[in-house]
Order: C-alpha cells, then structure tokens, then sequence
C-alpha cells in the first residue's frame, strides 16, 4: 500500500482543491427530463447512496447532472463505473401515500444503476 | 446497506431544530476529528465513498446515541484498522495515555 504524507505546508492548496466527482466524458444518458422511471429495489450490503424509502418507487427526471463516479461500486473497491446521475423527483403520494400532502415533492440525487423505465 | 443511517422518512426521532448562529464546531476535538480524517483521507489508502461506508457500519444503537464528529472518528479508527496503518491495541493504548494525562 502507497501512503502519501499531507504536508502542513500543503494542506491548504489540497483543500481548497477538494475532490469531484465528476467525470469528463461523453457518456450515453440513459434517460432524459421528463421521463418517467421507478427506482430499483436493490438491497445491496455495501454501500448505496438510494434511500430505502424510494426504492420501487415511480418519479420522474428533472434534470440531468452530468456523468459522476458511481459510489456503490468506488466505496467496494476503487472503480469508477462512470454514469449519468440525475436529480428525480418524486411525489409525496409515491412515496408516502393518499395521506401525503398533494403538493410535497422529494428530489432525490440518483444514478443511472439505480433506475429503470417506467 | 440498510443500515442506520438511511434515516430518510423514519418516525419519532423529533423536529430538527436548526440552531442559532450554529458554530462549526461545538468541542475542540470535533475540530481534530475532522482534521484528522482529511489528512488522513489525503494519504490516499481509501476514497470518500469508502469513507462513507465505514461510517455506516457503527453499530446502529451506537450510532444513535452519538454525534455527528463521533461518526467520522469511528469511520476513520475503522479504515486505519483495516488498511492495517494502526492496530486496536495501539488506539486502546494512546486513549489510556491521554487519559491518564488528563488525569481522569
């Protein structure tokens, strides 16, 4: 294992740098705004970043965030799986039931491995 | 993971009351445990989503009754571990050392 040292001296100038995760590439989106998905249901024993209260859940895209490092798979071992990730937004209804007040939206940051077609 | 952390939509955990001019850090080694855990996460043996993950694998009744800054402390006790760049015995040993300098 490599160990780099954080020198004092140059811990500023890393800092202020931070770390994207954002990818330069030209990546297929597999979906647009507007179009309607539902939520995996995945219960994977890593980690995951798509909330249990969504999975198997209708919405819909707002926007497109670009392509990002996929973190289930960079929190196992290191890969990228570079893929578009997308704010989704989901009604209060879908989520919560007739109960939920009619104009409560929930978007929710999501990748393309968390979704499909609805 | 389902774990405790996936807090989203759960009941009975009370409002969330956002504190009044809220200061960054509310205990001089809340400030450390962060400071530690950058520099540590600079020297590159793990990335932020694997820095995640080890915080999400607190015992759920731990993790509950702890703060946020406690967090990050067991993530990063955690990953030094696994990365084999500290033992147990060596976090044991240095806790009872301060503690015997703070005379408690």
């Amino acid at each position: 294992m490599t160990w780099r040292i954080l020198k004092a001296a140059d811990a500023e100038a890393v800092m202020r740098k931070g770390g994207s995760a954002r990818i330069d590439a030209d990546l297929a989106a597999r979906f647009r705004p507007g179009d309607a998905i539902v939520a995996r249901n995945i219960n994977p024993p890593g980690h995951t970043r798509v909330p249990r209260y969504v999975r198997g859940r209708r919405g819909r895209i707002d926007r497109d965030h670009g392509v990002f490092i996929f973190p289930d798979d960079h929190a196992r071992d290191g890969t990228q799986t570079p893929q578009h990730c997308y704010s989704v937004k989901f009604s209060g209804r879908e989520l919560w039931g007739p109960d939920a007040e009619e104009n409560h939206f929930v978007y929710l940051d999501l990748f393309d491995d968390y979704l499909d077609p609805a | 993971m389902n774990g405790i952390h996936d807090l989203g939509g759960m009941h009975g955990l009370g409002p969330i009351e956002p504190e009044a001019d809220e200061p960054v850090f509310h205990h001089g080694w809340e400030r450390r445990a962060f400071a530690l855990t950058l520099a540590a996460g600079a020297g590159g043996a793990w990335n932020i989503d694997m820095g995640r993950f080890a915080r999400e694998c607190m015992p759920p009744a731990e993790y509950l009754a702890t703060g946020y800054y406690e967090h990050w402390l067991y993530g990063l006790e955690r990953l030094l571990v696994e990365q084999g760049i500290v033992t147990r015995d060596e976090i044991a040993a240095r806790v009872d050392q301060a503690r015997r300098e703070d005379g408690a």
